[in-house]
């Protein structure tokens, strides 16, 4: 399957607010111009084919009193396989990559973000992956929000 | 502490998705046995204080073609994080901007996640940011390996 137009249309609105509404999705034909029905099959096709994960709350971990942090590792080639599994055993890990400077050589090469039900917590787990791995975790929690609105453009 | 836990019950029926039907919140409302005002009414609470920060879809951003994702770190003067950091988020392309804290051996304050096609589109991003912040010291970090990547839970 590829998007067409309509699919486009129907992803790009999708990607804010839906209404808050009895009918939201009749909300939504009425402002693009489309059927009520078509929109929901659309949406279905969409997530059976997987360019769509799920229309539901993005949650706030903070603001609901969890702490989070993005963290970094300095992993050597042979135990990036070993340490990213032992990460990924965090239930509050969301995300973990294997990233590499591309302009500048830099040390950290694991990256990964956790949250966690208390600050406690959060920084037990790291001690605990500290302990597990036998190396440092640099934790660089946000101290400042500038933007986080993932939209992206729908080419 | 009650009103809490109501919010938490009603998250966690949701998250993975909400009913795809004509009256979603009506679906829900029957599901945990509370009128669909109160379902709709505790959502418009939930974004209003943001513990929730949309309702809207998650995108699977690889499968339609947002293959590069540059995590660009900058060093930024302390003095200019303010106005170096809204003209970052100012781009489309760039969908997080976060300051964070620096270390004796991690001198970069300031990362913004940037999402393009092409690595060629990030890399135009990156551009247009150091010719409109004058800034010149940052890394392109991008993924080679993506281990883990969902949604945040609760």
């Amino acid at each position: 399957m590829t998007l067409s137009e309509i699919d486009k249309k129907i992803l790009h609105r999708l990607q804010t607010n839906l209404p808050l509404t009895h009918r939201p999705f009749l909300e939504l034909a009425k402002e693009l111009g489309l059927d009520e029905d078509l929109i929901i099959e659309r949406i279905k096709s969409m997530i059976e084919n997987k360019y769509v994960r799920r229309i539901a709350p993005i949650i706030n971990t903070q603001a609901i009193g969890n702490s989070a942090t993005l963290a970094a590792m300095q992993v050597s080639e042979d135990k990036i396989e070993e340490v990213s599994q032992i990460i990924n055993g965090y239930s509050g890990v969301s995300h973990n990559y294997l990233r590499k400077g591309r302009n500048k050589d830099i040390p950290l090469n694991i990256w990964f973000t956790m949250s966690a039900p208390s600050k406690e917590q959060l920084d037990e787990n790291i001690k605990e992956i500290e302990e597990r791995t036998g190396l440092k975790v640099r934790m660089l929690p946000t101290t400042k929000k500038f933007k986080i609105g993932v939209k992206f453009k729908i080419n | 502490m009650a009103e809490d836990n109501l919010d938490i019950k009603l998250i966690k029926h949701i998250q993975d998705g909400i009913p795809l039907t004509k009256t979603p919140y009506e679906d829900i409302a029957n599901d945990l046995g509370m009128p669909e005002k109160e379902v709709i009414d505790r959502l418009k609470d939930l974004l209003e204080n943001g513990k929730i920060r949309r309702l809207a879809a998650s995108i699977a951003h690889r499968k339609i073609g947002i293959n590069s994702n540059a995590m660009t770190v900058w060093k930024v003067p302390s003095e200019r994080v303010d106005e170096c950091g809204k003209i970052m988020a100012g781009f489309e392309e760039v969908t997080h901007c976060y300051e964070r804290p620096t270390f004796p051996d991690w001198e970069y304050n300031v990362f913004t996640m940037i999402h393009g096609y092409t690595d060629e589109e990030c890399e135009g991003v990156i551009e247009r940011i150091k010719q409109k912040t004058g800034l010149s010291d940052y890394v392109m970090l991008y993924s080679e390996r993506e281990f883990k990547k969902v949604g945040v839970r609760i």
